[in-house]
């Protein structure tokens, strides 16, 4: 046996981990374990709980009535815009016709003036 | 020997509690070997004592499976090296410490110097992780090649060569490192 091999036995010999370790390892095992990723899901699978029961309610009547105002403010401002729209055509033919309107008075006024 | 599988057969599964006495006598008769493999193989005394509790721990969740003393040292040198390799794996442990990095003793060595223990745990802690596994079991737990082939689920060849490579390389790391020593 060579020398090397007497101080790989020296090197390697066994060691005592601190004098508390049993005792921790113990207390780790009267703890309680964490629950597993299935006992989680399992617990989301379960027949949903009276809040859970409540919120749906909630949100089953809340969001139709939320739907239904959105929808009739959108209708209000699509109205609003046609309207406005008619009054800018309104607007424009009535400002032309006043500008022929005005043209006309002019040239018969330059008219009488020559004769 | 029939005692103890008694004992442990006794146990029922699902109380595991009631165990806890005997279940501690067993932990404070093995925690040096458990310590030991894991702390000469990662070489990180934080990282050993958790390693051993979670051999331990899982020891504890086996412990209807182990059938007598002989079954139980072997259960927990194969799961600690088994764990220790994986460890090692994982974490990209290997090499913490380079065979370059290993500090030269200040002194010419002798034999049973403590510094030439330390280099050469240290030496260990930095071979791949099958080799140092193979050599901490052997010297250790001064297992046979035979032995060392059951407990890592690898030829008995494989073991011998591991060995014989691992002393080489040792031995020329060491002669490098210490200078004038030759063992």
């Amino acid at each position: 046996m060579s020398n090397l091999e007497d101080e790989l036995r020296r090197a390697l010999r066994r060691e005592e981990p601190p004098a508390d370790f049993a005792d921790r390892v113990l207390a780790q095992l009267n703890q309680p374990a964490a629950p597993s990723w299935w006992e989680r899901f399992s617990v989301l699978m379960k027949p949903p709980r009276l809040q859970w029961v409540a919120v749906t309610l909630m949100v089953s009547i809340l969001l139709p009535t939320a739907a239904l105002r959105y929808r009739r403010e959108q209708q209000i401002r699509a109205e609003g815009e046609r309207a406005k729209e008619q009054l800018l055509i309104a607007v424009h033919v009535a400002g032309s016709r006043l500008h022929h309107a005005q043209r006309k008075v002019l040239e018969s006024g330059r008219m009488e003036t020559r004769l | 020997m029939g005692g103890f599988a008694v004992r442990v057969q006794e146990v029922p599964e699902r109380a595991a509690q009631v165990a806890l006495p005997a279940f501690a006598d067993i932990v404070r008769e093995h925690q040096g070997m458990v310590y030991s493999l894991a702390w000469h193989f990662l070489h990180d005394r934080a990282l050993a004592e958790e390693m051993a509790q979670e051999v331990f721990m899982e020891l504890h969740r086996h412990l209807a499976d182990i059938q007598s003393p002989e079954h139980l040292v072997f259960w927990l040198r194969k799961v600690a090296s088994r764990r220790c390799i994986d460890q090692t794996r994982r974490r990209a442990f290997w090499p913490k410490f380079g065979l370059d990095e290993v500090p030269e003793p200040v002194a010419k060595t002798r034999s049973s110097d403590p510094m030439l223990s330390r280099t050469l745990a240290k030496l260990v802690a930095s071979l791949p992780e099958k080799a140092r596994a193979v050599v901490v079991l052997r010297y250790q737990e001064d297992l046979d090649p035979s032995d060392i082939a059951q407990v890592l689920d690898m030829p008995v060849g494989t073991v011998k060569s591991h060995l014989q490579r691992s002393l080489g390389m040792l031995r020329d790391k060491l002669a490098r490192t210490t200078g004038e020593i030759a063992i």
